[in-house]
């Protein structure tokens, strides 16, 4: 079977599938899970205009899977009247934080400066996070935009770790695990994150010790989010087209074991 | 339909075209990725840090100390003539130093022993039922570190609590793998919406 | 020489930054502020060093004749940003955030994209139940596919259940203990950097 079925029948097949997924517009119901619902009540449950900084830890790559996590929590964040300070330990996170906070920001009549901040890039991830530990501004003087960090009133009052309420890593990668392990165990600051689903099984341990207080974990993350914001968008989108990937791989692995068996047997019957 | 969608378009293409096989339309557009990326942390580099951290600081705000650290970056350019190329390790010396001391007490408290303390729970309830997770959890981490024990043959005992070791650690990659494949799916979509939306407005 | 002071050097940075984690006196906060400064540039300075070796690469391969054109481009799309700019500046409505945003995110992202295909043929060609392990592993992934698909709970009420129950406990446990022998593993290299006894940073020659 594997010499008669060419990988490009099974690419061809997935794209197909999601072309029409995609196409339906359809959109499917995803029951909430605990976890998701542990990181919309920590950030529902902080009082008006607490100080979050959102840490957008991810490459341009994983965009497609950030985009609507970060957009759901933003959104929350924003409706909440949360004071918002982006930031990014990876150089392409920056560009894309910026937009996505200047995107959610709008839709809730945010003003930069005033409502929310971003100061942009630092390198050496360890080095940043253990700096901004000693002096925020200090580590960033200047914004994104090239702003004085005292200049600008979002920033009023926030000097360490110990002026916001929590971090939020915005993650494709481990970098989430240098805010635990540097952030947390060393200046106590809480946090949350919202990460790809690739991750999701390298962070259970921090959330079972409780050095992460909360995460959610992909599109389906996403779409549950959404559903507890009442706000539709990439996540429940993306819903139906997940699931028929889902089913596909199942198929193509029962097929391919299917297969193996069965030239197994016709081996040793021979 | 702006020029930058059509453009985001066709590079999405050209880069699905390797799906087929490895063609000079998919070599063009990953050389253009290539560059146009060490372009861009170039930009970010220089703006975010040198600019901010060294070069306004020290010749605009006349801070003499950061002479310090731009000596030592410079050195790092060492490595491009053969008499001078064993002074780059000088700041590298500063950066793995710095790094490993930092480490020591992140590695030994996060990693290490809040993992092990959270490890350490009751077995059995109050109501005297032995508690399944607790005990799953337990025999999890003792025997998966029993197969990362390979001082010893894995023989006997130690053998035994390896092999169960073992099948903790397919449900872990098996469990892995599911979300890897969705996590990998969920970035497909995403750029099919792109394509089908913005792109070719086949759908809404 | 120059090894046996850059090894005095890594030791001396490396006791200071373990020490000052235990002092909250101000001298102490100064130089622990003072270092991940130092250190944030230089690290600046050596992906600039990076740059500017694949500049010097593509610019020997270019007159060498191979893949001529892609490395031309690749050059162009190096040179462009950065001219853009200084140019256009980086924020809102940039050339530069313009050119990330068209070119770069979109090709970034497919390429990761490209994944999901090859995901899909190895689950069809390499995943096969040959051992006990390996259906231990295959059981799982189904049982995490179905039950983060939209159809995992209305198939069985149980499925979300029995998936969260894996992930969070047998899945769980095995992690956490490849994260306690990673945190020991790291615990001692970096003892061992600090110490000397490990040199492989150091390279080759004299």
């Amino acid at each position: 079977m594997n010499r008669v079925v060419s990988r490009h029948w099974i690419f061809l097949g997935l794209f197909v599938l999601v072309a029409l997924a995609m196409g339906s517009g359809i959109r499917l119901d995803t029951p909430v899970s605990d976890r998701t619902a542990e990181l919309y009540d920590f950030i529902e449950s902080l009082p008006e205009g607490s100080v979050l900084l959102v840490s957008f830890d991810h490459e341009a790559s994983s965009l497609p899977e950030i985009r609507p996590i970060g957009q759901a929590l933003l959104r929350h964040a924003f409706r909440k009247n949360h004071r918002l300070i982006g930031m990014a330990l990876l150089a392409e996170g920056t560009a894309i934080g910026y937009r996505l906070m200047q995107q959610a920001a709008a839709e809730y009549g945010k003003e930069y400066g005033k409502d929310y901040a971003y100061l942009g890039f630092k390198p050496q991830y360890i080095a940043a996070i253990l700096s901004m530990g000693e002096s925020i501004p200090a580590t960033f003087p200047k914004d994104y935009l090239g702003r004085p960090y005292e200049s600008l009133k979002a920033l009023d009052g926030v000097a360490t770790y110990a002026d916001v309420a929590g971090v939020l890593s915005i993650a494709d990668g481990s970098l989430t695990t240098h805010w635990m392990e540097y952030g947390r165990a060393r200046y106590g600051v809480r946090v949350v994150s919202g990460v790809t689903a690739a991750m999701v099984t390298t962070y259970d341990p921090y959330l079972a010790s409780g050095q992460m207080y909360a995460m959610m974990g992909g599109l389906r993350g996403a779409a549950e989010y959404e559903d507890l914001i009442a706000r539709p968008g990439g996540g429940k989108r993306g819903m139906l087209a997940q699931t028929a990937t889902h089913l596909y791989v199942i198929v193509l692995i029962g097929l391919g074991n299917l297969s193996y068996f069965l030239a197994r047997r016709k081996k040793e019957t021979s | 339909m702006d020029i930058g969608t059509v453009i985001a378009g066709v590079l999405t293409l050209a880069v699905l075209s390797f799906l087929y096989r490895d063609n000079p339309v998919y070599k063009m557009a990953e050389s253009l990725l290539i560059g146009v990326s060490i372009g861009y942390t170039l930009v970010v580099i220089w703006s975010s840090t040198l600019v901010d951290l060294l070069l306004r600081p020290l010749f605009l705000d006349g801070m003499l100390p950061l002479i310090i650290p731009l000596v030592l970056g410079l050195l790092m350019f060492g490595r491009f003539h053969r008499t001078t190329s064993s002074l780059s390790r000088l700041p590298i010396a500063v950066m793995i130093g710095s790094g490993a001391g930092v480490a020591i007490p992140a590695m030994l408290d996060a990693r290490t022993l809040k993992q092990l303390s959270a490890t350490v729970m009751p077995v059995v309830t109050a109501s005297g039922i032995p508690d399944l997770s607790a005990i799953v959890i337990i025999c999890g981490v003792v025997t998966t570190l029993c197969y990362f024990y390979f001082s010893r043959e894995h023989k006997g005992a130690l053998g035994s609590a390896a092999t169960v070791g073992t099948w903790f650690l397919m449900v872990f990659f098996g469990t892995t793998f599911g979300y890897t494949v969705m996590s990998r799916m969920s970035t497909f979509i995403g750029r099919m919406e792109f394509l089908l939306t913005e792109f070719l407005h086949i759908a809404n | 020489m120059n090894r046996r002071v850059a090894l005095v050097i890594c030791f001396g940075f490396g006791v200071v930054m373990f020490a000052q984690y235990f002092s909250q006196h101000p001298l102490a906060r100064g130089v622990n502020q003072a270092v991940l400064e130092y250190w944030q540039i230089i690290f600046a300075f050596a992906l600039l060093l990076g740059v500017v070796s694949f500049f010097q690469n593509n610019v020997r391969q270019i007159r060498h004749g191979s893949d001529r054109p892609y490395r031309i481009v690749s050059l162009i799309g190096l040179l462009a940003m950065p001219v853009v700019a200084v140019i256009g500046r980086i924020g809102a409505g940039s050339p530069f955030l313009w050119i990330f945003e068209n070119v770069q995110a979109p090709m970034q992202s497919t390429v990761f994209a490209l994944l999901a295909f090859f995901v899909a043929s190895a689950s069809f060609r390499g995943f096969r139940a040959r051992s006990v392990p390996a259906a231990i592993l295959l059981g799982a992934a189904i049982l995490i596919l179905l039950s983060r698909s939209a159809i995992g709970g209305p198939l069985s009420g149980w499925l979300p259940d029995a998936a969260d129950w894996i992930r969070h406990q047998p899945s769980m446990a095995a992690r956490r203990a490849i994260l306690i022998g990673i945190g020991l593993g790291s615990l001692t290299t970096s003892l061992r950097v600090i110490v000397g006894i490990e040199r492989t940073w150091l390279g080759g020659g004299k």
